[in-house]
């Protein structure tokens, strides 16, 4: 196996990662950054797949040349961009890598900053997997990266910021979005102070509020709150769409469904971290569910309980690109600090703009909690027939069978092989972890997730093979302990 | 191939109330364990008529019994050759295990009849692939011993390999076959058992770990749990990797050790092969399992962790792992590796089991096996004939006695 080291690896080419790893490369460190997708920027600040050359990035919108500018001081700054490359195991301060169509390789590093981003909250219900329903983040590379609209009339459903952002932004591209369906509740004039409160710093971001709510006035878009999808259904695809208003509890209302016909449906009920690197490295986790559900424990500098391991971005806890960079930032610093590249007046110095900014978003974000607390009562949508694991076809009732014998996940996991295909259970994971708090009248918080196992992403054999490999002979009595006396009394 | 499991419904298992009741006060027999070894033994014990309770610290079947690729290994492999390979330096050790093997497997193909459950016993052939010509001969040798055995293996090469196995690399040196090797899900029969065991009165409790052992003046023992205390008559320790521990618990020190193995598994693809592959001189398991993902394992380590958590897997045993396979299997390289897992396995340095009763501690007993899957169900029904009518059934051979001393890897008389 070749030996390649970093000062700092740097995984993930989202805003969290590529400001992280520009902080550390201008402190001179040795810095490489690992992205898995063909382009860099993240989802928010996803730039346009290959082959599609911008003219006019005054046109692309503001997403697109804050995602440029970061790309481009990362590129400036000297650290080594690998692109096209996954990152599938992390053993210790060794990182896996397999480039698209080569063979993997271990890459050490004295630092690791794990910047992995966030994915769709994934939401089962009958019909969830019928082509036609999409994730929000999923529409968004479709449209984003291949500049295609996938369908003439969209019901768009969700929570959160996004609810607002994201539909109005498809309106632009000329997507036929139909209604829109918020879970969470309108605005209250207590919602508008404290966003107030919170509001110096974060004022642009209220304008896109004002401007999205705006655009979809416009267009005489219906956005109704608290509702949410209960049902989709279709010949082969969607076809139609019932929704139903729900409590506080997002448990739905009797009597208050209505059916409307849709050819899209579009699922944004917010985003949960891509913890899967995070665990495989060992890290200690929290529970808050309004953060995405696990996220990861971290000190002032985004150090993990490993030492080795800082983390930042939406793979940390989802709050948005502006805290992304920002916490990129205090991770490079956090990085270049430990490996003695500054001292700690300067990390502290150079950090604080960053720190104040995160902590200008985060009071906006608490202010925004009683709007987009996330009900329980998504995750009870399913019926018995209902597939909750897509990649092995496990059924609801499969599922509450055996969630009846035992608590634990790894366990479900292994009886009905949800879990098992090659998402590892980011698709399914939350929702059998909810049918198990469910039965067994636990927090969700309180269910372990299954045991992380590398690869977290699948690796062809022929990548991953390697004959240079012998390991240390099993079955034979090691060295040390040949004295130890069997069939006797021990002394205690 | 056709999966009787999925013509025929598995029962409902036991609920989880019904396995996390109070721990009764006192038991004839306290089974410590609740893998294949343990659920086994209380289903036999319950449906003699013995009152036993089993206590697992964790859940049912989540250890090696769980967790292994469920094969069953009759023809002799790799690590039952004696350290100089040649299996001719230690003929009647392997004769012997040999014949267990056999007797194991007859257990197997009767036991979904005994439990009324389809456990998913399939008999596929298996293969025994030799890369040099000093490892066919290694073949050669060890055929000599399974026939004596009863054990039907050919060694088979050249053009007649290439056309019964053309999945293998047309340049092996041969390979030998035996029909008798098969599989069953690992992940039903000790759930079955337990809920058999359950039926006949066993009592089943699952996250009780067995935390001190008190021998009593009259006899038997007070055994402090985390869940209480319990009186056993008898103790049988089916701990399986951590029946070390447990014994030292008691005052003895069982001649075991463990290991954790590492697993790797596929994506589906189109089917290949039917009947397991391994390697004569390299470690290599490998077989297509009923989902139609490749299990490849065989023997490579991982790291120790202690518990609740699981061993890891590493890189390094997968690299190495999937490049014996690939060796073997050429058409694997474009299959892609979606999960890895770990299992831990009891092993001892001798090779044999460790059954039967301590003498140095009255009443303990033990049901262990390295290869735990195949051998548990004989083991277990054979021992619990011993707890029945300890006069009237034939004693464990000296081999796999509790109390046997162990020098440098070898028994000593």
């Amino acid at each position: 196996m070749d030996r390649e080291h970093h000062d700092v690896l740097v995984v993930g080419g989202g805003p969290a990662g590529l400001s992280a790893a520009t902080v550390a490369a201008r402190h001179g460190l040795d810095v490489a950054l690992v992205e898995e997708r063909v382009t860099l920027g993240g989802q928010v600040h996803k730039q346009p797949g290959p082959g599609i050359v911008v003219r006019d990035p005054a046109a692309m919108g503001r997403e697109y040349r804050e995602g440029r500018a970061l790309i481009d001081a990362a590129e400036a700054s000297g650290a080594t961009i690998m692109t096209s490359t996954a990152v599938v195991a992390v053993e210790g301060d060794a990182v896996v890598l397999v480039p698209d169509g080569g063979r993997a390789r271990t890459v050490r590093a004295r630092r690791l900053v794990l910047a992995p981003g966030a994915h769709d909250r994934p939401v089962a219900f009958p019909g969830w997997t019928l082509p036609g329903v999409l994730t929000a983040g999923g529409m968004q590379t479709i449209v984003k990266a291949q500049r295609v609209l996938p369908g003439r009339r969209v019901v768009f459903a969700g929570a959160g910021p996004l609810a607002l952002a994201f539909p109005a932004q498809l309106l632009g591209y000329g997507a036929g979005i139909r209604t829109v369906l918020e879970a969470g509740p309108p605005p209250r004039i207590g919602d508008l102070l404290r966003i107030a409160g919170a509001a110096p710093g974060n004022r642009h971001l209220l304008q896109d509020a004002v401007r999205y709510r705006a655009a979809l006035l416009r267009e005489r878009v219906p956005l109704r709150y608290r509702r949410i999808v209960v049902r989709a259904e279709g010949d082969g695809r969607v076809e139609q769409v019932t929704h139903a208003a729900v409590d506080a509890d997002w448990r739905p209302i009797a009597g208050s469904e209505e059916r409307e016909p849709a050819d899209v449906l579009c699922l944004g009920y917010g985003f949960v971290p891509s913890i899967e690197l995070l665990r495989l490295a060992g890290c200690d986790f929290d529970f808050d569910e309004q953060l995405g559900g696990y996220v990861v424990r971290r000190d002032d500098w985004l150090r993990t309980s490993r030492p080795h391991v800082l983390a930042a971005g939406d793979g940390t806890g989802v709050e948005g690109s502006v805290v992304a960079v920002a916490e990129g930032r205090i991770a490079g610093l956090g990085a270049a600090l430990d490996l003695g590249a500054i001292d700690a007046a300067t990390a502290e110095r150079e950090a604080a703009p960053a720190r104040r900014l995160r902590g200008r978003r985060q009071a906006l974000t608490r202010a925004l909690r009683r709007m987009h607390d996330v009900g329980p009562g998504v995750f009870e949508l399913t019926t018995p027939e209902t597939t909750v694991c897509r990649c092995e076809s496990v059924t609801a009732a499969r599922l509450a069978e055996t969630i009846d014998g035992t608590r634990d996940i790894n366990v479900v996991k292994a009886l009905t092989r949800a879990g098992m295909g090659p998402c590892q259970g980011r698709s399914c994971q939350r929702q059998v972890a909810a049918m198990i708090a469910r039965r067994h009248r636990q927090p969700l918080g309180a269910v372990e997730l299954a045991t992380p196992r590398m690869p977290v992403r699948p690796v062809p054999i022929g990548a991953l093979a390697d004959d240079a490999v012998t390991g240390r002979t099993l079955f034979m009595r090691q060295d040390g302990d040949a004295d130890v006396p069997a069939g006797e009394l021990a002394d205690e | 191939m056709s999966d009787p499991t999925a013509t025929r419904p598995l029962p409902r298992w036991l609920s989880y109330e019904q396995t996390n009741g109070p721990l009764p006060e006192r038991t004839d027999v306290l089974v410590i364990g609740g893998g294949i070894a343990g659920t086994a033994l209380a289903f036999y014990l319950a449906r003699g008529g013995v009152d036993v309770a089993l206590v697992e610290r964790g859940e049912l079947n989540r250890e090696a019994s769980g967790t292994n690729a469920g094969s069953f290994h009759i023809q002799l492999a790799i690590h039952q050759l004696p350290a100089a390979g040649s299996p001719t330096a230690d003929t009647e050790r392997l004769l012997e295990e040999a014949r267990l093997n056999l007797a194991a497997y007859e257990v197997w193909n009767a036991l979904d009849e005994e439990l009324d459950v389809p456990l998913g016993v399939h008999l596929t052939g298996g293969w025994m692939v030799a890369e040099t010509e000093e490892q066919l001969q290694v073949l050669h040798d060890k055929r000599v011993l399974e026939r004596q055995a009863g054990i039907e293996t050919e060694v088979v090469t050249g053009a007649e390999l290439r056309r019964r196995a053309p999945f293998l690399a047309p340049d092996l040196a041969g390979a030998s076959y035996c029909p008798q090797e098969g599989h069953a899900n690992p992940l039903i029969a000790a759930p079955a058992y337990a809920l058999r065991a359950h039926e006949h009165g066993a009592t089943i409790r699952t996250h009780v770990a067995v935390q001190a052992i008190e021998r009593r003046p009259g006899g038997g023992f007070r055994v402090t749990t985390s869940a209480g205390e319990i009186d056993a008559q008898r103790i049988v320790n089916c701990a399986g990797a951590w029946a070390g521990d447990q014994a030292r618990l008691a005052g003895l020190r069982l001649p075991v050790r463990r290991e954790g193995l590492h697993v790797n598994v596929t994506e589906r693809r189109a089917r290949l092969l039917d009947p397991m592959v391994q390697h004569i001189g390299r470690r290599l398991t490998l077989k297509q399992s009923s989902d139609d993902t490749f299990i490849i394992g065989g023997g490579w380590p991982t790291p120790a962790a202690p518990p609740p958590r699981r061993y890891p897997t590493t890189w390094e045993s997968a690299a190495g792992n999937t490049a014996v396979a690939l060796r073997v299997i050429p058409a694997l390289a474009d299959v892609r590796v979606v999960r890895t897992w770990s299992g831990v396995i009891v092993f001892t340095d001798d090779l044999s089991p460790v059954v039967g009763g301590s003498t140095l501690v009255p009443g303990y007993h033990a049901c262990v096996a390295s290869t735990g899957f195949t051998l548990s169900p004989l083991l277990a029904r054979r021992l619990a004939d011993q707890l029945l009518d300890p006069t009237g059934t034939p004693p464990f051979p000296p081999a796999y006695d509790p109390d046997r001393r162990m020098t440098a890897g070898r028994t000593t008389p």
